[in-house]
């Protein structure tokens, strides 16, 4: 068909192609700030959004109180044996914390990577193409929300803020592909030792925990929480637990697997954690605004 | 007034559901190994494009691959590029294509098949995934074929109704002010 490229038609195909090329060039530059246009339309469009999801949320969430109904007996029954447990750790957890406190004041110590504030957000959108693990919450820079703080459910850290506009943002999953994607963890053993969380894997939907080193001795199901290490991250957020390991392919350090305590798939409430710890300034930081 | 953008906002109203409560719902969250990747806007914007005009279906197109890009892609202009030129492409305002539904349909499904080629190849060249071809092609381009065939095919006789209806009413309204 003569018609669908003639000279002037393929003089804008060209065109597009040459802006496609660049944008793209221009959207994976790293540590890109959102432009006030695509936050424009984040905010307004995340503003619909939320009016759409929130009834969403709620006949999901029923559907699934339903389903809990079924299983009460069985789980009350767990959980009154967890009781007497509880009483018990309640009163170490107690003596625990005056003597830490106790200690600290004789060594004049006053802040720790403990330290955080939380911020709750509904979750909006998700994108529906699976190519990405992007999920959007309704608050925003205006909230106080800033890039790279960690996420986390009840349950344990999802991800952390990918993208923030003044009155919402995108969290970028740990079960995200992009190889910018990593976040620094530690297992949490007699001793600490120190890895990445890199990705997932499709097929089981355990998290890759890469870099560790070689000689440290791992067991199946310790626990995995975040490090700190950076600055933006709090402490000790649980990611997951050990499932398997082994020494990876040039044999100079071991992976692992983990089993994610959150869930990816059914989020409807987030927290955002920002770490209250004392960081150094920005303009002495070498490290500052590094992925981590 | 309103009727002249009812498209956009028909559009824009299922633009938000395939992303907030299309995802609450979502058959892989709810234990399916397969993908199910909803692109409804994008096979009504290809009817568009058949009955109502090459220039409405591209503008349409280009305008929701924005949206798309912006609020869910992490790469600009993939979908903008992708939904502009297929868009552009498969709006044949044919009395042979209008006539038969069946080939309208299988047009927006091919344009959907497209559609998440060129996306996947994209990612693949970009290296935001490292999807084999054989695991893209069983866990998600079949099952997502599969359904919006489905629903292109529920979708399908309503949508050419309400678009021979507009066209009606445009032509009268032609005929009244000339």
């Amino acid at each position: 068909m003569p018609s669908f490229f003639s000279n002037k038609r393929l003089i804008f195909l060209l065109v597009c192609i040459i802006i496609l090329v660049a944008l793209i060039g221009y959207s994976m530059s790293d540590r890109r700030s959102l432009t006030w246009p695509e936050q424009f339309v984040t905010d307004s469009v995340g503003w619909v959004q939320s009016a759409f999801s929130r009834p969403a949320h709620f006949v999901a969430g029923f559907f699934e109180n339903v389903n809990d109904m079924r299983n009460l007996y069985d789980e009350n029954r767990i959980l009154k044996s967890h009781l007497d447990e509880y009483a018990a750790l309640q009163v170490e957890l107690n003596d625990l914390r005056r003597q830490n406190e106790e200690l600290k004041d004789s060594l004049d110590v006053s802040d720790n990577l403990y330290d955080y504030t939380v911020r709750s957000a509904l979750v909006i959108h998700r994108s529906p193409d699976r190519w990405n693990e992007f999920v959007g919450i309704n608050k925003g820079s205006q909230d106080g929300i800033e890039v790279n703080m960690a996420v986390m459910t009840s349950k344990g850290l999802i991800g952390k803020i990918h993208q923030v506009s003044p009155f919402s943002s995108t969290i970028q999953l740990l079960s995200d592909q992009a190889r910018n994607n990593r976040i620094s963890a530690f297992v949490d053993a007699d001793t600490k030792i120190n890895g990445f969380i890199e990705g997932i894997d499709s097929e089981t939907g355990y998290l890759h925990f890469t870099m560790i080193d070689i000689r440290a001795e791992l067991e199946e199901g310790q626990l995995v929480v975040t490090s700190g290490l950076g600055g933006v991250f709090p402490d000790g957020l649980p990611i997951g637990e050990i499932v398997s390991f082994e020494t990876d392919e040039f044999g100079l350090s071991q992976s692992a697997y983990v089993k994610p305590t959150a869930d990816f798939y059914n989020i409807d409430y987030v927290m955002v954690i920002e770490s209250s710890a004392p960081t150094l300034a920005p303009e002495i930081n070498p490290e500052f605004g590094e992925e981590e | 007034m309103m009727r002249r953008y009812l498209l956009f906002i028909v559009l824009f109203i299922l633009f938000i559901a395939e992303g907030t409560i299309y995802q609450v719902f979502a058959p892989d969250f709810r234990g399916s190994d397969y993908l199910f990747i909803p692109r409804w806007v994008f096979m009504i914007i290809i009817f568009a494009g058949i009955y109502r005009g090459r220039a409405i279906g591209t503008l349409h197109a280009v305008i929701f691959g924005v949206l798309y890009d912006i609020i869910f892609s992490s790469v600009l202009g993939i979908y903008t590029f992708a939904m502009g030129l297929i868009a552009y492409l498969f709006s044949i305002a044919h009395p042979f294509f209008q006539r038969n539904l069946v080939v309208s349909i299988s047009m927006s499904i091919i344009a959907v098949m497209i559609l998440e080629y060129f996306v996947y190849g994209f990612m693949l060249l970009l290296g935001y995934t490292t999807v084999l071809h054989e695991e893209f092609l069983y866990i998600r381009f079949i099952p997502t074929v599969i359904m919006n065939l489905v629903v292109i095919a529920v979708l399908a006789y309503p949508l050419r109704k309400w678009f021979y209806y507009v066209n009606q009413r445009a032509e009268e309204q032609d005929k009244f002010h000339s």
